[in-house]
């Protein structure tokens, strides 16, 4: 702490290392980035906190020469510079963490570090043992332990993010970006990191550090810039900053967004999971021994930092996924080793999924066919195999008015159509089976407010018309504003349950694998 | 516990192969399968099965302990040349020694096996370079096809056959720029373009081919390839006549590999190109330009192939007639692929499938149907191979996959 | 610490948009005309070559444009005019035009049925390189079964050769689908090696000393099959049989278009495979079985080669040849014609027209001029090529049209920030 504060006052007489101005960078139908300014200065951690979509990586990958920008400057060591590529902003002492590593699976620590900057022997050769070393060098300096000729496929999570922190200051980072980095890891990897960043820091480093976690911000940040919806919103030293405040300035409103729903009357179990477990795509357990029961009229929803086991454990339930044990009941009936036909058509299960347009549409197919995507070898759809077209259009037609689906017709193909109406379609599509259950995986990624509502109004009504709704999301704020109860899932086992009156600090903690959450489920 | 692993090493043979381990086992077990064959054939030549039977049961048996401990490749290898060992030896002495003394003249086999072997080896190491870089590469055929014809017309009209080794090359290059450019930067389906060089080489080759030759085809007195012949060996009995008097560009292919096994896995080069063929993003990232390494890898494919092709024409066969390859880009792209990618693994994949047209030539004056039969072997194995029977050969991840900058 | 997790697959690059997609998304883009432009583009291109090489590009390409008898459609409408107006002329159905037409229908017969097998695979995110090794397949059982049992009724015998022929096809397609569903291995890489595989057999099979060497013929240097016996020969409905009249497979590939059409639109299986075609996850998702269906799309795809190979066998060579399955291309001008034709019926059809009039128009046999057929026939391989080349390159149209904001190929690009 005195180190802390002995740092910040040294600091206060620098000039920064980095200064971004005016940064504007305008995508097809978003501004993502409106005239930001932002600086950083020597030894610091300024953290960049925002929503998801309020522009924080398209700033980043900016600065690291990914995009180009449509206006604006950026300054370092008070030279102004323009990046076309990283292989200009690496020179320039930018290093960056990203959000999806870097890595090759099949190579080792070492010759993911040395790549494209290799020691050589005779300037022909690659040197193997000097890339060790060097690495070996790397890892003592900042405390990081690595084995240099360990195979990236091999490592962890958290040892692949330090296999990335060693590649740019390898390559002598002074300024590292770290896009989210604790999105992907456990709260004692998240731990050994913060250590990390306070070693760099100690080493000259400056660290831009991209999250939209409050609590982490006041852990490791000395000052705090948050963006709003591409705008810069103010930047704030941590000394005086409140999670409220933060959480204020990020969100712009000062309370979450309720959605009004009478309490929830919940009837009789639908969806009953005993013991459930499923491996990855990677044959690594994913769902640990998972039980939960969701009930006729009831929204459950399902809070938890991403690849905490969400994907696996709905495509577990959907019959997408093989389990590996456990047991899943749909009204009493086993569906334990149900395909995803079976699960759709005689466990009633709906199920919309996390990614539309790789997962919930074929988006060359028309909205008719789309809408027909469960149905299609069901009367009236086909008979004996034979499809009737026209018979598609008829339904299709019928549903786009009804869930008031914009931009296109029954003919029109779905890859027209917005994100926002594209969920509208799949909705439909799900909720017109009348299914008992509906599974519903970060039904609001990527859309905008006016879709956000209308898919939020649209799964209380079905709860309200008696059917059991499985939210799962990372969105805290439509968790809390949609779930009559709250499970928490972290490293694949359900660690707590909770009322909707949670807070979200308690709810973080619990995420995070803290709390009276794990020693419940312990 | 304890009880089970005392009985487990209760017995000598179990403790041999827990002391050999089951993949040292079950390349014991090939070698025996090939020995069982071998002593059925000259000069060995016993004339009865029984030992060629004797000896395949415990090849076979190693097979079948190297499969149960997970060396499945292995396993099988040694299951097959079990198998296939006790047959030929099982066929070798049904039929008269004469016949066999006249088709198995090994060093004569080895020399021919070399010279079925080197283009394969030319084009399988240069698609080793194009796949290695994410650009697949099935136009191995057409590129081959091209060194064909430009060696040998470079080679007659400019009366050298390095010029003419020059041209192919050039050619060679050119064809798979062509290919570049459409897989890179139109970012077009791989596979149909392969497909259209494959194509466009066989029309142009075969058009430009009757425009400068006619009906009469290439002329006698073209510029050959030279062979080496190494008087020092001559003599020496076995590696005289299965070494001695060899192509030049079969020693060049030696070199070849080693060279690109070399570049490939001990130069900053090498490593460029495996991680831009297996992550393009994570190389852009640091700053490798993913666009030339990947056209570098397939020009320099292209460039390989067209030696292979040229080899065929003024080192092998000494003419060009139309589609002259006939399917060998295809073999090489067996071998490639039944080598894992790896440039040893290539060429030992070539040497098998030359061997196979070794005897498949050998065998017409003994058996001409027979013959026939053994050119289908690469293409058999090669299924197996992909079928993942004997282990699945794993192509670099982003194989096939167009690169898009951000 | 819980058990390492391998990292992620790369990047969002990861999904390669199929064949299908591509195709779909190309047709979109100009309709017709886009390929009208890429075969003029190619025509022209081989014309440049033909002047190069010290030819005149235009009498060659009328040559093999008379070649083709397409000229004969002329003095159709002429006879059809002097019809009507009572002069009672003779029908123009002996003329060198018309026998060069037949010859042309008899190609485009089969390169219908090798072009849907192409197409049929594609529709199905599927690569069918192997058309030539399915319809090699399938003329083999159909020389077997057409050349034995000579008792048999000739429609019976007839039914029973292409029968057997579509089934022989649609198996060694099979296997390619069946590797690919299992145990994922790549389509191109097997069907590639069962061509092969394929081409030895046969010449196996039917050279020297094989199992089914013609007992007859002692031809050393192009050794033969048996011949088909005369009575499961396909009927001629247009020339004389003796001259290689158009016979009735002709009408089969007709049908086998409407087939096509009609199974991938009109039932649930054309659907499954088109969704599975388009996005195999999400087909998944909607209860589809991605496996199955990679199985059923390739044999069908094998058995159209199939019967084409039954189709050539019958209907006009009646005799397998050591020489023809080396030399034979049909199987693999399909890729060609389906990609020509964007995998749509109509397109194939047409595809297939432009490829088997190439052909035709370049044999030795049609081409009467002082072009050399040999150049010709490989002026048909550059066209071909360049064809294949144009159309793999859908960026190169979407570029020309414009039209690449309008449509976008990838998925929508997300900007998390």
């Amino acid at each position: 702490m005195l180190l802390a504060r002995g740092l910040e006052s040294l600091r206060m007489e620098e000039k920064p290392v980095l200064e971004l101005r005016g940064i504007t960078k305008q995508f097809p139908g978003v501004l993502a980035n409106d005239h930001i300014d932002f600086d950083l200065r020597r030894r610091e951690v300024h953290a960049l906190l925002g929503e998801n979509g309020a522009g924080k990586s398209t700033l980043m990958n900016i600065l690291y020469g990914l995009y180009k920008p449509d206006e604006g400057e950026i300054l370092i060591g008070g030279n102004r510079l323009s990046f076309r590529s990283p292989h200009e902003a690496i020179p320039a002492g930018i290093g960056m963490v990203h959000q999806h590593f870097m890595l090759i699976p099949v190579m080792t620590v070492a010759e993911n570090i040395v790549l494209a900057a290799e020691p050589t022997q005779g300037g022909v050769f690659l040197d193997y043992g000097a890339a060790a070393a060097r690495v070996r060098e790397l890892s003592r300096t900042f405390g990081l332990e690595l084995d240099p000729r360990a195979r990236i496929q091999d490592l962890t999570v958290g040892q692949q993010q330090r296999v990335e922190i060693l590649k740019a200051l390898y390559r002598n980072a002074a300024i590292l970006i770290l896009d989210e980095p604790t999105a992907v890891l456990t709260p004692q990897e998240a731990t050994e990191l913060f250590e990390i960043i306070r070693t760099l820091q100690r080493e000259g480093t400056s660290i831009i550090f991209i999250t939209h976690k409050l609590n982490e911000v006041l852990e490791i940040a000395n000052r705090i810039t948050v963006l709003r919806r591409g705008k810069k919103v103010d930047t704030v030293p941590r000394a005086g900053a409140t999670e409220e405040g933060l959480a204020r300035l990020m969100v712009g409103r000062e309370v979450l967004l309720r959605i009004d729903k009478a309490p929830a009357e919940p009837g009789e179990p639908l969806l009953e999971v005993e013991g459930l477990r499923a491996l990855d795509d990677w044959g690594l357990e994913a769902v640990k021994d998972v039980s939960l029961v969701v009930r006729a009229g009831e929204i459950v929803g399902i809070a938890g930092v991403d690849n905490n086991g969400q994907a696996e454990l709905v495509e577990a339930i959907t019959g997408l996924r093989r389990t590996s044990a456990g047991r899943i009941a749909v009204e009493g009936r086993d569906f334990t080793r149900a395909n995803a036909r079976t699960m759709l058509d005689d466990a009633h299960v709906g199920h919309i999924p996390e990614d539309r347009q790789q997962r919930g549409l074929v988006l060359d197919f028309s909205l008719a066919e789309n809408i027909a995507l469960h149905d299609y070898r069901k009367e009236p759809d086909s008979r004996f195999g034979w499809l009737f077209p026209h018979r598609l259009v008829a339904r299709a037609r019928r549903l786009l008015k009804e869930f008031d689906v914009r931009g296109g017709g029954p003919q029109t193909r779905a890859g027209a159509l917005s994100g926002g109406n594209q969920q509208k379609v799949i909705i439909a599509r799900e909720v017109s089976r009348n299914p008992r259950m509906l599974l519903a995986a970060q039904p609001t990624r990527g859309l905008d407010v006016g879709a956000i509502e209308f898919v939020h109004r649209r799964l209380v009504l079905e709860r309200d018309a008696g059917r059991g709704i499985l939210l799962v999301s990372l969105e805290l704020d439509e968790i809390l504003s949609l779930s009559d109860r709250i499970l928490v899932l972290y490293e694949g086992r359900i660690v707590g349950e909770f009322p909707p009156t949670v807070t979200e600090e308690e709810l973080g903690f619990a995420m995070t694998g803290g709390g009276k959450g794990a020693e419940a489920a312990a | 516990m304890i009880e089970r692993a005392a009985a487990q090493v209760s017995n000598r043979s179990e403790l041999l192969a827990l002391a050999l381990g089951p993949r040292r086992i079950g390349q014991l077990g090939i070698v025996l399968g090939i020995f069982a064959a071998w002593i059925a054939f000259p000069p060995a030549e016993v004339r009865t099965a029984v030992w060629s039977i004797v000896i395949a049961v415990p090849a076979l048996a190693c097979g079948a302990y190297a499969i149960r401990n997970d060396e499945r490749r292995v396993g099988w290898g040694a299951g097959a040349t079990a198998v296939l060992g006790a047959a030929l030896g099982y066929l070798a002495t049904l039929s008269g020694t004469t016949h066999l003394e006249s088709v198995f003249v090994w060093s004569a086999l080895v020399a021919t096996t070399l010279r079925y072997a080197t283009p394969l080896v030319f084009a399988s190491i240069g698609g080793m370079f194009s796949e290695r870089s994410g650009v697949v590469n099935i136009a191995l055929e057409g590129m081959m096809l091209a060194g064909a014809f430009f060696g040998i017309l470079g080679a007659d009209k400019l009366h050298s056959w390095i010029l003419g080794l020059l041209v192919a090359v050039l050619a060679g290059g050119v064809f798979a720029a062509v290919h570049a450019f459409f897989a890179i930067h139109l970012r077009a389906d791989q596979i149909v373009g392969g497909t259209a060089i494959n194509f466009l080489a066989l029309g142009l080759t075969g058009y430009l081919f009757i425009q400068t030759y006619g009906d009469q085809g290439t002329p006698a007195g073209i510029s050959e390839i030279p062979n080496v012949s190494l008087p020092g060996l001559r003599d020496v009995y076995f590696i005289g006549p299965a070494l001695g008097n060899l192509n030049l560009m079969i020693w060049l292919s030696f070199a070849v590999i080693v060279l690109s096994y070399i570049v490939m896995f001990r130069t900053p080069i090498g490593l460029r190109i495996r991680a831009v063929g297996e992550h393009p993003r994570a190389a852009d990232t640091v700053g490798i330009s993913v666009y030339r390494v990947r056209y570098g890898a397939v020009v320099l494919s292209g460039m390989l192939a067209a030696l292979g092709g040229a080899y065929l024409s003024i080192g092998f066969v000494h003419s060009f007639n139309q589609n002259m390859t006939e399917g060998r880009g295809f073999i090489a792209l067996a071998a490639l692929i039944f080598g894992r990618w790896r440039p040893f693994g290539a060429f030992g994949a070539a040497l098998l499938f030359g061997f196979s047209s070794a005897l498949a030539q050998r065998l017409q004056d003994y058996s001409q149907s027979a013959g026939t039969l053994f050119n289908a072997l690469p293409y058999v194995l090669t299924l197996i191979a992909v079928a993942g029977v004997i282990g699945r050969s794993i192509p670099p991840a982003a194989i096939g996959r167009p690169y898009k900058k951000q | 610490m819980e058990a390492a997790k391998a990292p992620p697959p790369a990047g969002p690059e990861g999904s390669v948009p199929s064949v299908a997609r591509r195709l779909a998304l190309y047709q979109r883009a100009g309709g017709i005309v886009t390929p009208l432009i890429t075969a003029l583009i190619a025509f022209l291109m081989g014309g440049i070559i033909v002047g190069a090489t010290g030819h005149n590009p235009l009498t060659s390409y009328r040559d093999i444009f008379r070649g083709t008898g397409l000229t004969w459609i002329g003095s159709f409408f002429k006879w059809l005019f002097l019809l009507v107006t009572v002069q009672h002329p003779t029908f123009p159905s002996s003329t060198d035009a018309a026998l060069n037409l037949q010859q042309t229908l008899i190609i485009t017969t089969a390169l219908t049925l090798t072009g849907l097998a192409v197409a049929f695979a594609f529709r199905c995110g599927l690569f069918n390189i192997g058309g030539q090794g399915q319809y090699l397949v399938g003329s083999y059982v159909a020389v077997i079964v057409g050349s034995s049992w000579a008792g048999l009724a000739g429609p019976t015998h007839i039914f029973l050769a292409i029968l057997l022929a579509a089934l022989a096809g649609a198996a060694w397609a099979g296997i390619a689908g069946f590797l690919k569903a299992t145990v994922g291995a790549h389509e191109v890489i097997s069907t590639i090696m069962l061509n092969w595989i394929a081409i030895w057999g046969g010449k196996w099979m039917f050279g020297l000393g094989g199992p089914l060497h013609s007992s007859v013929s002692n031809d050393e240097f192009n050794p033969v099959s048996s011949p088909i016996v005369e009575r499961a020969k396909l009927p001629v409905f247009w020339g004389d049989p003796v001259l290689q009249g158009l016979h009735v497979g002709f009408f089969i590939a007709i049908g086998a278009l409407v087939v096509y059409w009609v199974v991938l639109n009109r039932t649930t299986l054309g659907y499954e495979v088109r969704a599975v075609g388009f996005n195999p996850e999400a087909a998944r998702y909607g209860g589809i079985s991605v496996r199955r269906s990679y199985i059923l799309a390739m044999a069908i795809s094998g058995t159209f080669a199939g019967i084409a190979g039954a189709v050539d066998m019958l209907g006009w060579e009646f005799q397998l040849a050591s020489a023809t399955i080396d030399a034979s291309t049909i199987g693999f001008i399909g890729i060609a014609v389906a990609l020509l034709g964007r995998n749509t019926a109509v397109g194939t059809f047409l595809g297939a027209i432009v490829f088997g009039s190439l052909y035709v128009g370049t044999s030795t046999r049609n081409l009467t001029s002082s072009f050399d057929p040999k150049l010709a026939s490989n002026l048909t391989l550059i066209i071909q090529g360049l064809v294949v080349l144009f159309i793999g390159a859908d960026l190169l149209v979407l570029y020309v049209w414009q039209a690449r904001k309008k449509l976008n190929l990838s998925p929508r690009s997300r900007h998390t920030a």
